[in-house]
């Protein structure tokens, strides 16, 4: 008999597939569940020149530009939201080592909606007076063929990978989202509808026969997969619904680390150059803190 | 007669007879005390007054997402857009998706409360950056939903918890919210057919627009600023103060409904000024 095949591998084989220059987008919103471990792993295998686009962005994009590893990002928003603004990611464009193409929010999900829908360019009729167009060479602004009315044409999102962080999924790369979930959780299905490269991190590897019981969740089916890896926790500090609140002291401690190039540097030796992989990183936090960050830890 | 309040207490009754019954108000959360108490306090107070008091058919958008909360189980004002505490607070619907339940495109929303770190003359909005955007000064976070909340909107309630020389200027930096370069007439040629800013709420004075030229003009004055400091924090020349009245004081019931009512606990309009 043929074995189906299993798309399982290691964080570090995952992050491996993420080449120096790629242009992806990184699930979650804001400070909600972002893939943490995934993006930790980047950092630690020093990928460089990355380009970042997504809706609103968070703690994944400063990290990011803390260890110079990105060239552009394309958002409506980095920041920390209740921990404030972004600090190395402000220092780095304020250098000028770190372009940043600025995009209004909806029309940033629309973006990625263009790209599932395979469409050459997002039609927008909002945009006239605003700095968002003088400062984009590539929005060109068009008359409607149909109606004559004033429009813009916007480039689609169209990342080349999207990675984002889940609660469960099996093996062969069904993906299951919470029946309670959020904008952060629809914005990653999102995500994994508007391109070809799909990479999953998940909170915990299950069974088919689970993923069975319960395949109403299976929002992003397993052809859709390129591969998926078991990192628990493996959106600390940010929160999983469901499973984990977002760890505030950790915000708080990143972003007096984050001030300055010298204490970051710091920063990063102690929570990823000199740990040797997320199990490393989850053992230094230790089990009582992880244990009081802890929800209902059903996640469904 | 009217009793001692806050200025929260005082521009979250200015704002209730700003909205009209069957409207839906959208509120996002801020960043900062100062700025969560402007952009999500003041107005979830005004519309929940408003509620109370002309507009029973209002509804509520707590960060963009939650129908008609019950404002009452809150602990605190929301700091988090996203977590399980405000997944689980009580209300009519809520939106996973984007936009989701409500039709942004087709005006759905009436109106909505931005901010950022400078709006100029026109009442255009800046969040994205001080100084030349190519190599800022400073960088802020970005245009977020202002693109969006000046156009798509109904109209815009510009909340500015700080009003100095350097929030209020001549033109903004970055225009991430497009207020009325050439009045009503120049959003026209935009291709902009409606919305636009209504009022700027300062803790200094309430601005409303000249429309036809495109020009913010001072509506009413606090009280307790004089016209001499309301000038010198204002980088763009204010014009003749000498018939502006000074803003109203609410009346006796507006104030109980708003402190036994509405925010009994206090979490939606601390008093900043005491909080130091």
């Amino acid at each position: 008999m043929v074995l189906r095949k299993s798309k399982q591998v290691s964080l570090a084989d995952a992050v491996g597939r993420v080449g120096d220059g790629a242009r992806i987008a990184l699930g979650g919103f804001s400070v909600y569940q972002r893939p943490m471990a995934f993006v930790r792993e980047l950092i630690r295998q020093n990928r460089r020149d990355l380009t970042v686009v997504g809706v609103v962005n968070g703690p994944e994009v400063d990290m990011l530009a803390g260890s110079n590893a990105l060239k552009c990002v394309e958002s409506s928003y980095v920041g920390l939201e209740k921990f404030g603004l972004a600090p190395n990611f402000r220092r780095r464009v304020q250098e000028g080592k770190l372009e940043m193409v600025d995009y209004p929010e909806l029309m940033s999900w629309d973006r990625f909606r263009a790209s599932e829908q395979a469409q050459t360019f997002l039609p927008v009729s909002f945009l006239g007076g605003s700095d968002v167009v003088q400062r984009n060479p590539k929005i060109k602004e068009f008359d409607c063929p149909l109606t004559g009315r004033r429009l813009w044409a916007v480039p689609p999102a169209d990342p080349e990978i999207a990675i984002i962080h889940a609660i469960m999924g099996d093996e062969y790369g069904n993906v299951l989202v919470p029946r309670r979930r959020l904008l952060p959780q629809s914005l990653d299905i999102t995500l994994a509808r508007s391109c070809d490269r799909i990479i999953v991190t998940v909170e915990r590897i299950v069974s088919n026969d689970e993923v069975r019981r319960q395949a109403e969740l299976n929002q992003v089916p397993s052809y859709r997969v390129e591969c998926i890896a078991e990192a628990p926790w493996g959106a600390h500090p940010c929160p999983v619904l469901g499973i984990s609140r977002i760890d505030e002291s950790a915000f708080e401690e990143y972003v007096r680390a984050a001030k300055t190039d010298e204490s970051f540097a710091k920063y990063l030796d102690a929570t990823v150059h000199g740990l040797s992989d997320h199990d490393a990183y989850l053992e230094n936090l230790g089990v009582a803190r992880l244990a009081a960050l802890q929800t209902t830890g059903v996640g469904t | 007669m009217t009793a001692a309040c806050s200025l929260p207490e005082r521009l979250a009754v200015l704002l209730a007879k700003e909205f009209s019954d069957g409207e839906v108000g959208f509120t996002g959360l801020g960043t900062g005390r100062a700025a969560a108490v402007y952009i999500t306090g003041i107005p979830l107070a005004a519309m929940a007054l408003a509620q109370r008091t002309h507009a029973p058919s209002l509804t509520v958008l707590l960060a963009g997402w939650s129908h008609n909360p019950d404002l009452s189980q809150l602990h605190g004002l929301p700091e988090l857009e996203f977590d399980e505490r405000l997944r689980d607070l009580p209300c009519e619907a809520q939106s996973i998706d984007y936009p989701g339940h409500f039709v942004l495109k087709r005006g759905d929303i009436s109106f909505g409360f931005s901010s950022g770190v400078q709006v100029d003359s026109q009442g255009n909005l800046n969040g994205v950056c001080v100084g030349d955007p190519s190599r800022p000064d400073v960088r802020l976070v970005g245009p977020i939903l202002h693109p969006e909340h000046m156009t798509l909107f109904g109209r815009e309630y510009i909340m500015m918890p700080h009003h100095e020389v350097r929030n209020f200027v001549e033109k903004v930096d970055y225009v991430s919210g497009v207020g009325y370069p050439g009045g009503l007439a120049g959003r026209a040629e935009l291709g902009l057919h409606s919305g636009g800013p209504a009022l700027v709420i300062t803790p200094k004075c309430i601005f409303n627009f000249d429309r036809e030229i495109g020009r913010m003009t001072v509506r009413s004055i606090h009280a307790s600023v004089s016209e001499a400091a309301l000038r010198s924090a204002t980088g763009f020349e204010l014009g003749d103060l000498s018939e502006v009245p000074p803003t109203p004081e609410p009346t006796e019931e507006d104030l109980h409904l708003l402190r036994n009512v509405v925010d009994p606990r206090g979490h939606l309009l601390p008093d900043l000024d005491q909080e130091g």
